[in-house]
């Protein structure tokens, strides 16, 4: 059975979709946008300006349209066909900077030190007493801290003239109030830079600043027995401590010379050429000055 | 400059949250302003590029004594009390008759600008057909070359595509494709070093079209246009293009949005999909093959050996 008549005379039903152009539109999907470089028709468009535009922008259009049902279609119930667009081509500039990454708290820091993972909680729980899913957290919660509890019972090692219900409000007051501080503390760490403070300490630039400190600390340490570290063995190689002291005093049992002539040298001084202990003139000299 | 606000109760909080920087960005917001001296063209045209922009478009009823090209203060001020970062102007002067300024801001300071006078205006309202539903995307046709060759015409084509782009959607439904904004370009390249007023013969024909789709027979349909919104001829005057640095800041795209590069697979000539499996080198002398006692290398005494044990079991 030769279809092709049938199918001729069906095509010729409906208008043609083919657009001819001398340089194919450049597409740019994500927007829905076509760009077209070819020549326009300028007499045309000086005389009938709308009727050519309207139609050359039809041509354009049907391209465009031609185009877009290339890209993947799907059907979705009560809302029709929809076709998956692609990313965007052209630049746009963005209306804000890109924004910067918020420093890790605390908390974060330490989770990735030691490689804990954040696991996703759901937010209902069921709940046996009540028999039903209710949320985790917040208005008519399950995690009620026993606050709001009608009965509660003493523990064993408690005072039983303990008020138990003030003690939980307590409690949970107090919890609160900590959850506050960490909070605030970690929003001014965050403002003055702490984790970009300990993440410097890290790098060469304060290598030197580490040797310093700890040579601070070694000397700290040893000051900080009972008798101040003066009785401390010696460790081979470790340069003796020679801060603080004021006074040098020679052995008592030493050289007998260097002895006889330092002691003969003050008797020197003391006694002097002539054999005078006392200088008359310079005494008087002196009197005179301090009166 | 505005001063930061503190937020004191849960709504500011999450109104300033909206406004703060983020990786994928909300829709931008217009704003619609009215120069000192206006004309009936004028009003006309902001009304109606505010209603082709209906939701996210801000407009200013009372005039305002605004000048972009010599003071942007007043601008930077406006946009950021409002959260906007797109801008029209109008204005009109016995110099500069029928004027509007299209404009951009980035981070609160003005990116660039463009300045275009009306020479032909033909309202919504005035031309009468069925208009398309609100908040739509349209489809964008951009004819000429000067798009692609005049910097003045580039910059504007990224003004107009910013301006009605509407929302960034990852599919759309066929039915939404209802209305197309067809932008034309005419005469002489426009260069950035002359300073005559080259732009004489350049004019810029800015038309709205209702999309009809009929049956085709084919898998696309054939397209219908009816002129449906307002009809302008544009005259390009002053422009103000963006610093490269600003420009380049602006547009960065940040890694978690550039797409994924997958490794190792590629489509070869033919279009199958091939991919490389990367296994280590392999010592083919230490290769576990079949064992075959027959094809082993024995020596005389052995196979005597042998063949006396066989003979003992037996």
């Amino acid at each position: 059975m030769d279809v092709s008549a049938q199918l001729e005379a069906q095509k010729s039903k409906f208008k043609s979709i083919n657009v001819e152009k001398q340089v194919s539109l450049q597409f740019d999907l994500g927007l829905l946008a076509s760009f077209d470089t070819n020549a326009l028709e300028e007499n045309k468009l000086k005389t009938e300006t709308d009727n050519y535009l309207k139609s050359y922008t039809r041509d354009g259009t049907q391209l465009l349209i031609n185009e877009i049902f290339q890209l993947p279609l799907t059907s979705v119930q009560d809302v029709g066909v929809v076709v998956e667009l692609p990313k965007i081509v052209t630049a746009i500039p963005r209306e804000k900077p890109l924004p910067k990454p918020k420093p890790p708290t605390r908390w974060e820091r330490f989770a990735k030190l030691k490689g804990i993972k954040k696991n996703k909680k759901s937010k209902l729980i069921y709940d046996e007493e009540k028999g039903e899913w209710v949320p985790r957290w917040g208005y008519k919660g399950a995690n009620d801290d026993g606050s709001n509890e009608w009965l509660v019972p003493v523990p064993d090692n408690a005072d039983p003239f303990e008020d138990q219900f003030t003690k939980l409000r307590e409690a949970k007051k107090e919890r609160i109030s900590k959850n506050e501080a960490r909070r605030r503390r970690n929003m001014d760490e965050a403002e003055t830079g702490e984790t970009q403070k300990l993440e410097n300490k890290s790098k060469a630039g304060a290598k030197a600043l580490k040797k310093t400190e700890l040579h601070q600390q070694i000397s700290v340490a040893k000051t900080s027995t009972a008798s101040l570290g003066k009785f401390d063995k010696p460790i081979k190689g470790e340069p003796s401590n020679t801060k603080g002291v004021k006074r040098k005093f020679e052995p008592n049992i030493g050289d007998i010379q260097k002895e006889k002539e330092a002691r003969l040298n003050i008797l020197n001084k003391i006694i002097d050429k002539k054999g005078e202990v006392l200088n008359v003139r310079k005494a008087i000299a002196k009197n005179h000055q301090e009166n | 400059m505005l001063k930061t606000i503190k937020p004191k109760n849960a709504r500011t909080k999450r109104i300033l949250k909206k406004r703060e920087p983020k990786v994928e960005e909300n829709v931008k917001t217009a704003i619609f302003v009215r120069g000192s001296t206006t004309s009936q063209v004028v009003n006309d045209a902001l009304s109606d590029l505010c209603r082709l922009r209906r939701t996210n478009s801000i407009n200013f009823t009372k005039k305002n004594n605004i000048h972009p090209f010599d003071d942007d203060t007043s601008l930077n001020f406006y946009c950021s009390k409002n959260d906007a970062s797109l801008f029209v102007i109008g204005s009109h002067s016995k110099k500069r008759p029928h004027n509007l300024v299209f404009g951009r801001m980035f981070d609160g300071q003005l990116l660039d600008m463009i300045e275009v006078g009306i020479e032909k205006a033909i309202t919504m309202s005035e031309i009468k057909s069925q208009k398309c539903s609100v908040g739509m995307k349209p489809l964008f046709i951009f004819n000429g070359d000067l798009f692609e060759t005049s910097q003045v015409h580039k910059t504007f084509k990224n003004m107009m595509l910013d301006f009605f782009r509407g929302q960034n959607l990852e599919s759309i439904n066929i039915s939404g494709l209802e209305y197309v904004i067809s932008i034309t370009a005419t005469g002489s390249n426009v260069d950035s070093d002359s300073t005559a007023s080259s732009t004489s013969d350049g004019k810029i024909f800015f038309r709205v079209y209702t999309i009809q789709m009929t049956k085709s027979g084919q898998k696309a349909p054939r397209i219908e246009l009816e002129e449906m919104g307002p009809s302008y001829d544009f005259k390009l005057r002053r422009t103000k293009f963006a610093k490269e640095e600003v420009y380049k800041i602006a547009t960065k795209v940040p890694k978690t949005l550039k797409p994924k590069k997958v490794k190792n697979i590629d489509v070869n000539e033919i279009g199958d999909k091939v991919g490389h499996i990367h296994v280590g080198r392999q010592d083919l002398g230490k290769l576990q093959t079949r064992k075959m006692k027959g094809l082993k290398r024995m020596t005389e005494d052995d196979q005597t050996e042998d063949w006396s044990r066989k003979k003992r079991k037996s």
